[in-house]
């Protein structure tokens, strides 16, 4: 079926629609509706996947490519490879999740679920669009849902946290854009194929353009990791965000900008990419050390797994700039776990939220005393996020760490080595303030705020445990998600001359 | 052989099916774990006798890895490995966990958790199951960090209580400290070596120059790593603390088992050691010797029963590592196995005096030995091993420590006299062990005080009898084991021996004058050397200084970044904003009003939801609400007005091109 990606792309469109024209006095059909589409969604890309031939996992596969604006070069071409189809699956997964623990939502049900499906719609094109100008759709695309999830939806301070997250992402896609009209209008070039770009690139067509294009990009993708300094617009994103928005900034959203990174800026501007990797490697470190150290200080749950965030994003830039297998994987591994988990972390402090009222950590105590399910899955979450082998996170941070190491055999060996000294200690950092965040709230006798507590419920559990299922395969059976990532991993560095 | 996974697997299945379960059900699932790891020791008894039969000593019985992942098309593999060191190790561990598992059934019946305690009981014993059975670096640190979170969970298991809830995050902290340095032993590895395999690394020819210094970077850091579950000076703070754990798992994981797995990694790594500098080894030493002389030194004036068998534990870790660094595997392995099973026992000893007095200061005990006639027998057993009383298992293979050090290979470079300054240390260390145990006898045993304490359950005292029975016979194999391991058979140098029985007499006459016949009164030595008994009461302020050069400043340094955050980098991101305000109202006000016009329809939807707006941002809100509908109005017109680009880009392209 060749028209499967397009159909994945944008049935939660048709779901929207069907949605929005739902009838008004019965607003309990939104859900129901919004929830049978994502399913649908999900089901066609585990089709997708079923169909996937991972061994050709480096070319783009189940490709549509028609024109869509032909004076202008400009094409409707999607295509998936062993990079994308992850986070395509994750983005799908994740959706479904997503309405699903939306399920008690009574204000304005309808708008909402008609955001998230539009929202999926977004965060589903931008993993296959391979037509720059239909790249900058999808990521913009996704910006306006997420911006009325947060500002309709959110908590007190909605209105500044979702402008400021409209503006702030906004700003750095502006100079994206910036950068794909560059690309577009270089000599020998005219056209917005992302392939065919990359072919360009690699054959040095944008030598002499390359550096500051890669920062324009850079710019862009840079925001919405986030990387440090440029994240200041997450904490405050995700704490006035609704948990499912919570859920897809931090498990798709982000994602985002590091796709960004490994679709655009590696292949097309190769030369300028290892020009920059160190700095993007220190910014990594950076990342790291300072979101797990300021995570630690944090005295709002939400907050605390927003930094965490940065951290881990951080591993996810390192692996990228260390430019080889061991760091690309990791990349990609750390991506999808920080999704997995990070969701499954922001699920449950939005079940402890709404039965307590309260996300100060100091309110919390003792949560595993009076709900035993829920004190345990925030405990398994928290462990799987501080990289404990044998769950997610481990692969991600480990292979970034092997990756940026083999990096430090190269050029600057000095550098790379003491950059890799200091994330070692940024996993540290995270053991201790997640630990310290589970001595605090899952620990202990419970708090007056957590004492009647119910526990977590049917549907709540349901929700959870595809995530944690996909903790523990993707944590034991690497290659279940590795042998995905590889071959397309393998496929880049070969294109770019740096495997 | 492959079915040798089972080993570790069946505990770790007990444990898959405990731990969904609610807590009524899985307090009645205890007989689960017990029967896996019943199963365990049947199959690591036919482990060993393959590998007896096979008699290859150090080379292999049996291989195999699976592929983990391809990275780059180059395969990333884990695998088992069997050979002479897993059949020991996979016993010792079996047999000391099913009798901590057989004991707990005892000690833990009253706990209403005591489900919970089984599961992760046996995920643990899979976890250090697996580490090994692990025929690489990979899997084996996978497995201990898992044997980390078991530790964790079961130091903090009344974590309703402060104690053992801190107790619980320091250990897993100050082990991953180590961790730390193993993690980034692995990366030095994979990017010299491209392996994890022990047999591959052993075989990697690590060359000369940058190679030798990547083969020593590597066995820095893994030694680094052992440090920390080994409890290793200066590493070792987590260990007194993690007492605060049921008694039972401290036998097993905090005296047996996991605080062995960082001597284990040094053993599996030895090769790198051998192939990168003497020097390494020096390290090894000197560590070892520091550990146990300092463990020692604090065992001496501890009051709490745990707490001095913690750091009796340190200071016997310190006794294997000089046996590595002094090059002998076979000595390390043996004290590894004899203290398993002696340090065990006493600390289930421990736990049955703690339950029958309820206290765990050794001041507020005496007379015992008549209320607790299996526990005295028992534990005495245990105390004697582990002084070192000849014939029991501790004086073999502290002996062949001691021996090691003696014969110390011409290639380590050791002088006459720097040689045995190392064994006067050594021997100081073991007169020391003698004496605190001497001391702790006396104290819970000896006075005549009148005692109503009872004698535990069967279940307890069972096992007890079979560690105390193993504890008696093990030392006599001492050229057996040495024969399996494929190093030279020996029994006890005559010498050695000698010294030996000499310090263990001196400790412990020397601990009966001082408690039993109290010849010098204690406070008076405690007043006439007030420093040095300060020192040693404060731990030789290790755990102070942490807490205020590490801890503190962490939690400072946290605090200040995060408000740098908000007031300095958000700052920035606030202050262009209401810049950007100042400069649009000054100039573009007019077409500020025109663009929000344009965009009312949608603004309405927004205006609406943001009715609580805090005061101080209101003009900050407005800046962003403004440019909100902007940026709202580029997307939607960069969308819809696509096709109109067509004219832009056919005007600007040839202008551009043809400049």
């Amino acid at each position: 079926m060749s028209n499967l990606l397009t159909w994945i792309t944008f049935l939660p469109l048709i779901g929207a629609v069907v949605v929005s024209v739902l009838p008004k006095g019965r607003p309990q059909y939104a859900k129901w509706v919004a929830a049978a589409f994502a399913a649908v969604d999900l089901g066609l890309t585990g089709w997708l996947i079923a169909g996937f031939d991972r061994a050709r996992g480096g070319a783009m596969q189940f490709a549509v490519d028609v024109p869509w604006v032909p004076q202008a070069a400009i094409r409707y071409h999607l295509g998936v490879d062993g990079i994308s189809i992850t986070m395509l699956a994750l983005a799908a997964l994740l959706g479904l999740l997503a309405v699903v623990g939306s399920w008690k939502v009574t204000d304005r049900p309808k708008t909402y679920f008609v955001m998230l499906l539009l929202l999926q719609v977004g965060m589903n094109g931008v993993f296959m669009a391979l037509d720059f100008v239909l790249f900058y759709v999808f990521w913009e695309l996704v910006l306006v849902p997420m911006f009325f999830l947060i500002g309709m939806w959110g908590g007190a301070r909605r209105e500044y946290a979702s402008i400021k997250f409209f503006i702030y992402t906004l700003a750095g896609s502006v100079f994206m854009l910036v950068g794909i009209l560059a690309l577009y209008l270089a000599p020998n070039s005219g056209t917005f194929d992302m392939l065919a770009l990359a072919k360009l690139g690699q054959a040095g067509v944008f030598r002499d353009i390359e550096g500051w294009v890669f920062l324009l990009f850079f710019l862009g993708f840079a925001v919405k990791v986030p990387i440090w300094p440029l994240h200041t617009w997450l904490p405050d994103a995700h704490v006035e965000a609704p948990t499912a928005a919570s859920v897809l900034l931090a498990g798709i959203l982000l994602k985002m900008g590091a796709y960004g990174f490994i679709r655009i800026s590696l292949p097309i501007l190769p030369h300028a990419a290892r020009a920059w990797a160190p700095w993007i490697a220190l910014l990594a470190v950076i990342s790291i050390i300072y979101g797990a150290a300021v995570a630690f200080a944090q005295t709002d749950l939400k907050k605390l797994v927003a930094y965490s965030s940065v951290s881990h994003m951080g591993f996810v830039m390192l692996g990228i700039a260390a430019m080889n297998p061991e760091g690309l994987n990791g990349a990609v591994a750390a991506m999808f776990s920080h999704g997995v988990v990070t969701g499954m972390l922001f699920f449950i402090v939005g079940m402890v939220y709404e039965r307590t009222h309260t996300r100060q950590i100091a309110d919390l105590s003792g949560l595993s005393a009076a709900a035993p399910v829920t004190g345990g899955l925030l405990a398994f979450a928290s462990f799987a996020s501080l990289g404990l082998p044998g769950l997610s996170g481990f692969v991600g941070e480990f292979l970034s760490l092997l990756g940026a190491w083999r990096a430090s055999t190269g050029t600057s060996p000095l550098f790379w080595s003491g950059l890799v000294v200091i994330a070692a200690v940024g996993v540290l950092f995270a053991a201790a303030y997640m630990l310290w965040m589970v001595l605090r709230v899952v620990l202990g006798r419970p708090s007056e705020a957590v004492r009647s507590v119910t526990d977590a419920s049917g549907r709540e559990i349901g929700v959870l445990l595809p995530l944690i299922a996909l903790t523990l395969i993707v944590g034991i059976w690497w290659g279940s998600l590795l042998g995905f990532v590889d071959p397309a991993v393998k496929a880049l560095l070969a294109a770019t001359g740096a495997a | 052989m492959a079915w040798v996974l089972l080993i570790a697997l069946l505990p770790a299945l007990a444990f898959a099916a405990m731990a969904p379960m609610s807590r009524a059900v899985r307090n009645r699932m205890q007989w689960l774990p017990l029967t896996a790891m019943s199963g365990s020791l049947v199959l690591s008894f036919a482990a060993f006798v393959e590998v007896w039969r096979a008699g290859l000593g150090e080379e292999p019985v049996w291989e195999a890895a699976v592929k983990l992942a391809e990275l780059g098309g180059n395969p990333l593999e884990v695998g088992l490995r069997i050979d002479a060191i897993t059949a020991v190790m996979l016993l010792v561990v079996t047999i000391v966990g099913l009798c901590v598992q057989v004991y707990s059934l005892g000690y833990m019946h009253k706990d209403e958790r005591r489900g919970w305690y089984f599961a992760v009981l046996s995920l643990f014993s899979a976890a250090m199951l697996l580490l090994v059975l692990a025929g690489d670096f990979l899997l084996l640190y996978m497995s201990w960090e898992v044997m980390g979170l078991c530790s964790y969970l079961l130091i903090g298991f009344w974590h309703e209580e402060e104690g053992p809830r801190s107790a619980s995050i320091k250990a897993f902290l100050t082990t991953r400290v180590g961790d730390v340095g193993f993690a980034l032993g692995l990366a030095v590895m994979w990017a010299t070596a491209g392996t994890f395999g022990f047999g591959a690394v052993a075989r990697f020819n690590w060359g000369a120059g940058a190679g030798l210094a990547a083969a020593s970077a590597v066995a820095l850091l893994l030694l680094f790593g052992a440090m920390g579950k080994s409890a290793q000076v200066p590493l070792h703070v987590w260990l007194p603390d993690a007492m605060a754990g049921p008694t039972p798992a401290s036998a097993l994981i905090h005296a047996a088992t996991m605080v062995a797995a960082g001597v284990y990694l040094v053993i599996r790594a030895m090769p790198i050691f051998i192939a990168s500098s003497h020097e390494n080894l020096h390290a090894v030493i000197t560590i070892g010797v520091i550990t146990a002389v300092v463990g020692g030194l604090l065992a001496v004036v501890q009051h709490d029963i745990k707490k001095l068998l913690a750091y009796s534990t340190i200071s016997q870790l310190g006794f294997m590592f000089v046996a590595l660094g002094a090059g002998s595997t076979g000595a390390a392995l043996f004290h590894l196995v004899t203290h398993a099973f002696f340090k065990s026992l006493l600390f289930l000893g421990a736990g049955v005096i703690i339950h029958a007095t309820h206290t765990q200061d050794i001041r507020e005990m005496g007379g015992l030995r008549r209320a607790l006639p299996w526990t005295t027998t028992t534990f005495t057993i245990g105390a004697l091993a582990l002084a070192g009383l000849p014939g029991l298992s501790g004086f073999f293979s502290k002996d062949e420590i001691l021996v090691a050090l003696v014969n110390i290979p011409d290639a380590y470079r050791y002088g006459l006299w720097e040689k045995w300054v190392l064994v006067g240390l050594m021997l100081f260390a073991a007169g020391l062990t003698a004496f605190y145990m001497t001391r702790l006898w006396i104290r819970v045993f000896g006075d005549n005080a009148c005692s109503l304490a009872r004698e535990s359950h069967k279940k307890m005292l069972v096992p007890m009898a079979v560690l105390a029975a193993i504890s008696v016979v093990i030392g006599w194999t001492q050229p057996a084991f040495l024969t399996f391991l494929g190093h030279e058979a020996a029994w006890p140098d005559p010498l050695m021996a000698g010294l030996s029985v000499a310090v263990f007499a001196i400790g412990v006459g020397g601990g009966w004058l001082v408690y039993g016949r109290q010849v010098v009164d204690t406070e008076v030595i405690k007043a006439r050397f007030p420093y040095a008994y300060g020192m040693l009461a404060n731990k030789l302020y290790f755990d102070l200084t942490y807490s205020e050069l590490l801890v503190r400043p962490f939690h400072e340094l946290a605090g200040w970044l995060s408000r740098f955050d908000q007031r300095r980098v958000d700052g920035v991101v606030n202050g262009a904003a209401s810049w950007w305000d100042d400069f649009a109202g000054l100039l573009w006000a007019g077409d500020i009003r025109v663009i929000d016009g344009a965009v009312n329809g949608l603004g309405s939807l927004v205006k609406r939801a943001g009715a609580r707006v805090r005061e101080i941002e209101v003009g900050r809100v407005q800046v962003y609400q403004q440019l909100a509908y902007a940026g709202l109005l580029i997307v939607l017109l960069v969308v819809l007005l696509l096709p109109w680009l067509r004219v832009l880009l056919g005007l600007l392209v040839p202008m551009l091109r043809g400049a």
